[in-house]
């Protein structure tokens, strides 16, 4: 009844609101003005609770206005109810007030709080503390009105919490007629309430504390309302009179800014702006420098988002802004940049004469690396097929000089750590690119450093030319690269390797390694490799460092092919294939398992570690590559073994494709990969080596190697020498003599090659013939074993592992070394083998000099250095084909004991242990 | 009368047997012999087994008759093949007395493939049968090595502290130590004597043929003992594998081991200066022993018993692959001998 009332009432009272509303906005220079407003007829009346206005004419009223009626209609019933005591209908009221308070608040979009609230607030919790204080009363209320009184108590002072300030203000500063007061904290709260919405819009309600304080401040309300408008009236604002910016005013503004970072409702992009025009006005450097951080920051928080990318534009500005930063830093040495210590509140009031150091907040290495990541992320998200990829591709530059100039700072100022970081980000961005494509960046880095220099004349500074701190480029827009990309990863991996923290080095090295192996740079990369012991721990470093490996392993297995190692080439890609999840152990595509459903969360996950498409391997070429290897090894490894019971595979993913083709009942043409290189083996079994050359060949792959003749015709030859050792496998039984003449011819080699091979093949035992020189012939001498001598080779070569395993029993319980050292090297041994079966000489001798003080038995160790005598010599053909066909050099071995067998345990263990090691990255993947 | 005193003797026996003479002799009727060895032939390649029945006497054991148990047939519920064999017993021994042949269990016989039968699951049959029997034996047939001229026919019985700490079912290290039990000492043989009632005797001397060479001596002097040999040489890698696999199960156990005693030196150590810590503050001392601690948890040792009857085996092949290669070197000088002249 009452509100109904006071609706309509309340007519006249949003008029008068209006006019004098009006008015504030004019004088709004003085601030102060609307203190002095002429007290509000209606207002007064409204006190008297007369009818008069009711027949005031109607005018619409904004929602805004009607809000704030029905307030102070609230309020006003509130009054009624204290005076006749009535507790319920004083709880309801407060509910009531409450509930529109929020309207009114969303309406105005005020961050602050009507005064007629605080007001009512005052005379509530005044009231309260009567009824409290007076016990008497409070016994003779009726039980509904004291429970409502104690809720009463609990709400208020819950409410009050959040107003506790402006309530103390409000009781501090008491206005003589209540009235008066009402209707000009009215009229003030508008304004506060209009200003805030202008440059915080809408804050919730926690918030506005801050808010009030910064404007507690008279002046600095005052300025505020001249910047309340829009963001260009403040432009305008200070495009007028810069000398009059001080430079506190900016810091408060700046401070503000800031603030607001992160609220609901502050627009990104606005608070870009915002800044951008504050680094303008700054003051001093160091301000200036301030700001700039925070527009940074401000930058990489437009992409909200962690799957998305920052957009292209703010990240081009983002570099933009730390070139000028590191201008900043270059020009004033006497400032550094630190994130430890919380600096000074005042430390940038400090001007360009300050004659210490100024200390700023700010990481540039952290920037940096959030820059490069969003570059990552940004090529990552790109369908790599389109053109906007490649403009992408062409920041790429822009990006290196940023880093080459925070490089150069931070070894200035002598933050090698820092600056080891920055070095690797730049390797990484260098590490996979061959000299050709370096040299197009370079090109392209010159080209764009040229036309950048004439079209970009500092915006910023030609926009306000009267910008108090002008910034001259000092640091080069240009990158300067060196000659060649090798001598570049040269000086920034040797910066690293000195200054670089573990995983820095680490994945320098595995750069370096890479990048030595897209050279043909076979025995540097694999020294690199296994003098940093990187296979031993590279379980436990992160995904990304795996991945980064795993990369390195395949580009060195690239490169051993490329060069004709086709044993080192498959031990290096082997690991690779095992688990049948190269995509997603080189990071170039997510498989699909089909028995493990991966949650959304993994696969956001997995698809953040992408590697971009310009980054990759070509997929093709090394499963091209891999297989190659795997059927020059395994051929003429399956015609020494055909008879043998329990084969030894050098690779068995090779073994299983060869299985599923030859069961398919039509072999069709060749289609991918995988059916070229089984019909090139089904040729070579039979010993055609050009027709498996041929099929080989039309590989469309091979356009993508660089010398692809040579490496051609390095693979021609392989595959005429391993056909020529099948063939002589296969069929030596049906020979009794064959004439070196009539090989050679048979498969197209010089007669020195031929013998070379054979006479090999003759000294390692694989084939039981001598050569009868005058008449150029092999003579093969028919030694087939019977089966009992088989089985007797086989039961000794049990013993023999038998006699080992009791051996270390009987060492670890006599305490020769513990039963963790052997362990540990026998350890060490499996990477070896998992690493390349030619590195095993290499590795056995570190690990006994590892070992030296071990106090193992003079026996094994005799053994070892047997193994890396004969190692030396032959070792790839020991282990990889001799070993399982020629009895007698089993019998050797089991006769040289300790090589032999660590020889054969490590070839077993090793595929073990490569899939261990892929498993744990798997788990790591989905983890 | 004279059953009756055969009755008395009986119990006599019975109630002397308490300080019984250790088992000498294993006495077999040749009947139960052809019986075995046609059983066992018969179906060569599978193994078979039946009940050995006969008389304990002193430190003789006489087996007087023996009865197959027919072969297991497709698959059916292991309970139901169990109930049926014990079935078959039964009636086969009360139809055996019923024709007045000695009903009494003294064991059962088993063909074998290359003397592979130290085996578990004839520990296990052993001690069934040693709960209903005092005394029995196993006699194992091997119809292959028959076949180069030998008998191989063997009396087997468990050796009684083998016995008792199978029950107790601990072969660890310290145990078989302490016991002085080694792998020989599972089985024992015992002699077999082969004896045939004056009659049969004189029957057969009657059928002898007038040549003194038999069948068996022809046998004999086969020269193809590479089968044989590779066969064995063959099980002997299987043994060496089941072996390695033995050595890795201790391997582990004592890595596990040295690991754990690493961990309960440490947990000690620290109990101690905690201790020590308590003391000069002046409180109880904590106890140093922790069963709840997960690292005092003792290990479950691996029984030695696998090796033990793997050992036992490969002592078995190589004994064969000895006999087999010393007999064919002899017939080899002996053929060259008579080539030469």
């Amino acid at each position: 009844m009452s509100s109904r009332f006071w609706t309509q009432g309340g007519g006249s009272d949003s008029e008068d609101e209006e006019s004098e509303y009006g008015d504030g906005d004019i004088d709004n220079k003085a601030g102060d003005n609307a203190n002095d407003a002429p007290s509000n007829p209606y207002l007064e009346t409204n006190v008297t609770d007369s009818d008069e206005s009711d027949g005031g004419k109607r005018v619409v009223r904004s929602a805004k206005d009607k809000r704030f009626d029905e307030l102070s209609a609230t309020v006003h019933q509130m009054k009624n109810a204290m005076n006749i005591n009535d507790w319920v209908s004083l709880q309801e009221c407060f509910d009531k007030i409450n509930k529109q308070l929020e309207k009114v608040m969303r309406i105005t979009e005020s961050v602050k709080v009507p005064n007629l609230y605080i007001k009512a607030l005052v005379m509530l919790e005044d009231f309260l503390g009567q009824a409290l204080a007076n016990k008497d009363a409070k016994k003779k209320m009726s039980s509904s009105n004291a429970k409502a009184l104690n809720s009463m108590k609990q709400k208020l002072k819950k409410n009050n919490k959040q107003y506790e300030e402006l309530i103390n203000k409000e009781r501090e500063n008491p206005q003589p007629s209540e009235d008066e007061k009402s209707a000009e904290e009215e009229s003030d709260d508008e304004t506060a309430s209009e200003v805030g919405s202008d440059i915080v819009p809408s804050g919730s309600d926690d918030d506005e504390d801050e808010v009030i304080d910064d404007e507690d401040d008279q002046t600095e309300e005052g300025w505020q309302k001249q910047m309340s408008k829009k963001d260009k009236l403040m432009d305008k604002q200070f495009m007028k009179d810069p000398s009059e910016i001080s430079w506190d005013v900016v810091n408060k503004k700046f401070k503000e800014v800031v603030a607001a970072r992160g609220r609901k409702g502050t627009g990104r992009f606005e608070q870009v702006e915002q800044l951008t025009f504050l680094t303008k006005v700054a003051k001093t450097p160091a301000q200036k420098l301030e700001i700039f951080f925070s527009v940074v920051s401000a930058q990489f928080d437009v992409n909200p988002g962690l799957n998305g990318h920052m957009p292209i534009n703010v990240w081009k500005k983002c570099v933009q802004n730390m070139q000028v930063i590191l201008d900043i830093l270059v020009q004033y040495p006497n400032i550094t940049v630190d994130d430890m210590v919380e600096p000074d509140e005042n430390e940038s009031q400090k001007g360009a004469d300050y004659d210490g150091t100024i200390r700023v907040w700010g990481n540039l290495v952290a920037f940096l690396e959030r820059i490069d990541t969003e570059f990552f992320k940004s090529l990552q998200c790109i369908d790599p097929h389109t053109r906007e990829y490649i403009e992408r591709l062409r920041d790429e530059p822009m990006f290196l000089v940023l880093a080459q100039n925070v490089q150069e700072y931070l070894e200035r100022v002598q933050d090698f750590k820092a600056a080891a970081k920055v070095a690797l980000r730049r390797v990484e961005l260098i590490y996979y690119k061959p000299q050709e494509v370096y040299d197009a960046m370079r090109k392209l880095a010159e080209q764009t450093g040229e036309d950048g220099e004439g079209q970009e004349p500092k915006p910023e500074e030609t926009r306000s030319p009267s910008a108090c701190i002008a910034v001259p480029e000092i640091v080069p827009r240009k990158p300067t690269f060196s000659e060649s990309s090798r001598t570049m990863m040269d000086i920034l991996v040797s910066l690293i390797y000195k200054y670089g923290d573990e995983r820095t080095k680490a994945r320098a090295m595995l750069c370096d390694i890479y990048h030595h192996a897209l050279l043909d740079e076979f025995s540097t990369s694999r020294d690199l490799l296994l003098m940093s012991h990187l296979q031993d721990n590279i379980q436990h470093m992160d995904i990304s460092t795996q991945i980064l490996y795993n990369r390195a392993m395949a580009q060195l297995g690239l490169c051993a092919f490329r060069l004709g190692l086709i044993t080192e080439g498959h031990s290096c890609l082997s690991e690779l294939y095992s688990g049948g999840r190269v995509k997603e152990l080189l990071a170039q595509g997510v498989s699909q398992s089909r028995y493990h459903e991966k949650t959304p969360e993994q696969e956001r996950l997995e698809r953040r570690r992408q590697m971009p498409y310009h980054m990759h391997i070509n997929p093709e070429l090394l499963e091209a590559v891999h297989l190659i290897c795997a059927m020059l090894l395994e051929v003429p490894n399956m015609a020494a073994n055909t008879f043998d019971a329990k084969r030894r595979l050098i690779s068995k993913t090779f073994r299983r494709l060869l299985e599923i083709s030859e069961r398919q009942t039509f072999t069709g043409p060749p289609e991918n990969v995988r059916d070229h290189v089984m019909a090139a083996t089904r040729a070579l079994v039979k010993g055609d080596f050009q027709k498996a050359f041929d099929v080989i060949n039309s590989l469309d792959v091979w356009k993508l190697l660089k010398n692809r003749a040579n490496v051609l015709e390095m693979l021609k030859a392989k595959i005429k020498e391993e056909a020529l050792r099948t063939y002589l496998f296969t069929f030596s039984s049906s020979y009794k003599t064959l004439s070196l003449e009539q090989v050679a011819m048979m498969f197209d080699l010089s007669e020195a090659q031929t013998h070379s091979i054979v006479s090999k093949m003759m000294i390692n035992e694989e084939l039981l013939a001598s050569w009868d020189q005058p008449t150029r012939c092999i003579v093969f001498h028919d030694v087939a074993h019977s089966r009992l001598q088989t089985l007797a080779f086989q039961l000794t070569e049990k013993l023999a592992i038998l006699a080992e395993s009791n051996e270390r029993a009987t060492e670890a319980r006599i305490g020769g070394g513990g039963l963790d050292l052997p362990q540990k090297r026998r350890d060490n041994q499996d990477f070896a083998a998992g690493g390349g079966n030619r590195w095993q000489d290499n590795n056995l001798s570190f690990s006994q000099r590892q070992g030296g003080g071990s106090g193992r038995t003079g026996y094994n160790s005799g053994g070892r250095q047997y193994g890396q005598a004969a190692g030396s010599g032959y070792s790839r053909d020991r282990t990889g084909q001799s070993r399982g066909t020629g009895q007698n050099t089993r019998y050797q071995d089991v006769a040289y004991a300790g090589s032999g067998r660590t020889g054969y345990q490590t070839a077993a263990r090793g595929s073990q242990d490569s899939s261990s090691r892929m498993v744990n990255l798997h788990r790591g993947l989905r983890a | 009368m004279a059953a009756n005193t055969m009755a008395r003797s009986f119990l006599q026996v019975a109630a002397t047997e308490e300080a019984a003479p250790p088992l000498r002799v294993v006495q077999i009727e040749g009947l139960v012999i052809l019986k075995i060895i046609k059983h066992c032939k018969e179906f060569s390649p599978n193994l078979v087994t039946g009940q050995l029945l006969g008389l304990d006497v002193g430190s003789v054991l006489e087996v007087t008759n023996c009865f197959p148990f027919p072969q297991a047939r497709v698959v059916e519920e292991d309970e139901e093949i169990e109930a049926e064999g014990a079935n078959y017993q039964l009636e086969m021994m009360r139809c055996l007395r019923e024709v007045n042949v000695d009903n009494n269990t003294v064991g059962w016989y088993q063909s074998t493939l290359m003397g592979a039968y130290q085996t578990d699951e004839v520990i296990q049959t052993f001690l069934n049968y040693q709960e209903n029997i005092k005394r029995c034996v196993c006699i194992i047939y091997d119809p292959l090595k028959s076949n180069q001229g030998v008998l191989a026919l063997k009396a087997l019985k468990l050796s009684d502290s083998f016995m008792e700490l199978y029950r107790s079912n601990n072969f660890t290290g310290e145990k078989l130590r302490e016991k002085n039990l080694s792998w020989v000492d599972i089985f024992e043989e015992i002699p077999i004597k082969v004896s045939n009632s004056a009659l049969i005797s004189a029957f057969m001397t009657e059928l002898e043929a007038d040549t003194p060479v038999t069948q068996c001596d022809c046998d004999r002097l086969q020269l193809s003992t590479s089968p044989f040999l590779e066969r064995n040489v063959e099980f002997l890698i299987e043994c060496m594998d089941d072996l390695s696999a033995d050595q890795q199960k201790f391997q582990y156990y004592y890595r596990n081991l040295s690991r754990q005693q690493a961990q309960q030196q440490a947990w000690l150590q620290k109990r101690r200066t905690e201790n020590m810590a308590r003391k000069a503050a002046g409180e109880e001392p904590l106890p140093e022993e922790d069963p709840s601690n997960p690292i005092f948890k003792p290990l479950p040792e691996p029984s030695r018993l696998d090796s033990y009857l793997i050992t036992n085996q490969v002592s078995n092949y190589c004994n064969q692959i000895n006999g087999v290669a010393g007999q064919s070197f002899s017939r080899l000088y002996l053929t060259k001998a008579l080539h030469e002249n």
